[in-house]
């Protein structure tokens, strides 16, 4: 069995299939870094995301390696053979099954050197993404062998592939609100990272291994039938594994949406003072990071009680959650760019600086723009200048004017004046006129 | 060499016959192309002669279990085969070249015959040693390495016969083994027929009445799906006269007995 299983993995389309799917899967992933680049969650995200192609082209590789004992004529010399049609499937089964792993895995280390130097956090949930992105495209290579196998022609494998993407396509639209459904028969749904704090919940992961097992297990039942009516009976796994996966799949939405994992964005810090944490999916970015965020309380520390500690800006959007505001915390973004690296390393230390490092997330109105940046450019120490591509000219004169004020004062005055715009901000007060006034 | 041997294969014989057919009917399509067929064959090499459409490739195929008799009785190694009956035990004692071998094109020669050991059931440590034994009695020792789509035509037709005899059948069918086969091929291949025919029931389908002669040590001759003739090849040269077609004497007593059944059922 196993010298028949090494023969058929070197002559069956197995090899082909590894090629197809390495090369479709690395090109994907490199076409755009900057998606998977964060973190190891996100590459094991991404590449379920990529399924979308791959999954497609899993079953028309099947379906091309089914036909062979059609284009081979070898049905009536196999049929006068002992071995019941159900072992001979076994080592083509073997074999595909390992071939598409094998890209699948294969796709994930053409990856992995790209990030293996800043991607420090390696949740076994990884594992668990990907176990299931691989278990997919067995699912989808089996599918491909028994429907190859009932309709032996050559339109099958590419009209099958159309089929697949289709498929991927239409599931979350024909679910409309029950998002959940998509979740469980779609190996890529759900999978597009908002924020790189962003996890895969394990009852997910589980209902959709259940859906793909059976799937693969009624694929392989399909393949080794002979008859419509066992046909029939190997419709039945998918069946099974259907309802149990429904009934294991969560319902609640806002445990479906983009779900963070609490570990990713716990806050670890570097060695040293002043104190500056990053999210531990941010981690290897530290030594990055640390430098520019005491860059910043060096600046900081004009004020009276000035901040003493960094911690990541862990804001999302969808869902919205954002870090309590603390007096003593000057929050700092990070954003990483396609290399894996800190982006935008010259914008960090002024946004840390904006309301004079005031955190005023969840205070629904922003603080003046002018007040905020006349703060932050006094704390800088040179002239306000326009930040955002399309704001109109006067905003930025009316920074400039204020800063030009501050300028004109006594050190100890400016450091006051600024330092009442943070204690506002920080209370999700009005900050405007704070700069004009003297400060009590 | 040294094989393991089975059980099965040293149990003493209890059937008379390797292969025993009564009132034979086997269809091809809607057509009968064996039509009450009684035929009796043991050890030796038999020779199946008959015109195009005697029903020889037909009941090739019933022999080797690929297609299921529509009529008749029909036992191979002692078993009934009909459609009820378990069929894995007399064909792992069966070897079959069709007319038409299919093959994978991507395996090699040795992979293939390996496949084809394995799908026969051979027992594991005994398959590298009766491939390679295959391969080299078929004179393809030196191809053994090289594709399937490599092969020139009578390459293939040996590889063919080299799975058939894998397993060291006790049923071997060959259907037209010697197409594409140079004369000197030919030659040896009959004399491997006469080794093969010492321990084992070899029926060889062909057109080639010299075949036969020379290395079979029985003929059958069907026609339109009947038996037409049963006996050795010395016998049939003797059923010709020199009023006979052909440019030997087997080949005018295969005329003669030919025209002498068409007259007897009137065509």
């Amino acid at each position: 069995m196993s010298r028949i299983l090494r023969i058929e993995l070197r002559r069956s389309a197995a090899l082909g299939a590894v090629l197809i799917l390495l090369l479709a899967g690395a090109v994907l992933l490199y076409a755009a870094p900057q998606r998977w680049s964060s973190g190891w969650m996100s590459l094991a995200m991404i590449q379920r995301e990529y399924l979308v192609l791959l999954w497609p082209l899993a079953l028309a590789v099947g379906a091309w390696q089914a036909r062979r004992e059609h284009r081979s004529n070898v049905g009536e010399l196999f049929a006068s053979t002992a071995r019941p049609r159900v072992q001979r499937m076994v080592p083509t089964l073997g074999a595909m099954g390992i071939a598409v792993v094998c890209a699948y895995l294969a796709v994930a280390a053409a990856a992995a050197p790209w990030i293996i130097d800043t991607a420090g956090y390696f949740p076994a949930t990884v594992f668990v993404v990907a176990a299931v992105g691989a278990l997919a495209l067995v699912a989808a290579a089996w599918l491909g062998l028994a429907v190859g196998r009932l309709v032996p022609s050559l339109v099958t494998a590419p009209a099958l592939a159309v089929a697949g993407i289709g498929l991927l396509m239409v599931i979350p639209v024909a679910v409309r609100r029950r998002e959940w459904l998509a979740l469980v028969f779609s190996p890529m749904y759900g999978m597009g990272q908002y924020t790189d704090y962003q996890t895969v919940y394990g009852r997910v992961s589980a209902a959709q291994a259940i859906w793909l097992a059976a799937l693969a297990v009624a694929a392989a039942a399909l393949l080794a039938s002979g008859s419509w009516r066992t046909r029939l009976a190997a419709l039945l796994p998918a069946i099974l594994g259907a309802g149990l996966a429904i009934m294991i799949i969560p319902r609640n939405d806002e445990f479906l949406a983009n779900p963070v994992d609490p570990v990713a964005q716990e806050q670890v810090c570097a060695e040293g003072s002043p104190r500056v944490c990053v999210s531990r999916v941010h981690s290897g970015l530290l030594p990055e990071a640390a430098p520019l965020a005491r860059q910043a309380l060096a600046l900081l520390a004009k004020l009276p009680n000035p901040p003493t500690t960094v911690h990541e800006d862990t804001t999302t959007y969808y869902p919205d959650t954002s870090p309590p505001r603390q007096a003593d915390v000057v929050l700092m973004p990070i954003t990483v760019d396609k290399n894996g690296h800190l982006a935008r390393k010259a914008e960090i230390v002024p946004t840390m600086l904006k309301a004079a490092g005031a955190n005023t997330n969840g205070c629904g109105e922003i603080p003046s723009t002018s007040v905020s940046r006349a703060a932050e450019y006094w704390l800088i120490g040179r002239e306000p200048v326009t930040e955002y591509a399309h704001e109109p000219a006067e905003d930025n004169a009316e920074a400039v004017k204020l800063w030009q004020g501050l300028q004109r004062l006594p050190e100890k005055e400016a450091a006051a004046r600024v330092a009442a715009v943070r204690r506002a901000a920080l209370a999700c007060e009005d900050v405007d006129g704070l700069l004009t006034r003297s400060a009590r | 060499m040294m094989r393991t041997v089975s059980a099965a294969e040293t149990a003493p014989t209890t059937h008379p016959w390797v292969v025993h057919t009564e009132g034979l009917r086997v269809r091809a399509g809607r057509h009968l192309a064996v039509d009450g067929l009684d035929l009796a064959l043991g050890t030796g090499v038999h020779g199946l002669l008959g015109p195009n459409g005697a029903g020889k490739t037909t009941l090739m195929r019933a022999l080797a279990t690929v297609v299921k008799p529509a009529g008749g009785r029909l036992t191979l190694l002692g078993e009934p085969v009909d459609g009820r009956s378990d069929l894995r035990r007399v064909r792992r004692g069966l070897g079959y070249l069709p007319q038409q071998f299919g093959f994978y094109p991507r395996f090699t020669v040795r992979e293939f015959i390996e496949y084809m050991a394995w799908l026969k059931e051979m027992p594991k440590t005994v398959v590298p040693g009766a491939v390679q034994r295959a391969i080299d009695r078929v004179g393809l020792t030196a191809k053994a390495n090289a594709r399937m789509k490599t092969l020139s035509g009578g390459m293939l037709r040996r590889a063919g016969i080299a799975q058939a005899i894998v397993n060291d059948p006790e049923v071997l069918l060959l259907d037209e083994p010697t197409v594409g086969l140079d004369p000197e091929q030919r030659l040896d291949f009959r004399e491997m027929l006469r080794d093969l025919g010492v321990d084992s029931c070899v029926l060889v389908s062909t057109h080639l009445v010299e075949d036969v002669v020379a290395a079979c040590t029985d003929v059958v001759m069907i026609n339109e799906g009947r038996l037409v003739y049963q006996g050795t090849p010395d016998d049939l040269i003797t059923q010709g006269g020199q009023g006979d077609a052909g440019d030997s004497p087997a080949e005018r007593g295969y005329s003669a007995l030919l025209r002498r059944h068409r007259a007897g059922t009137g065509r």
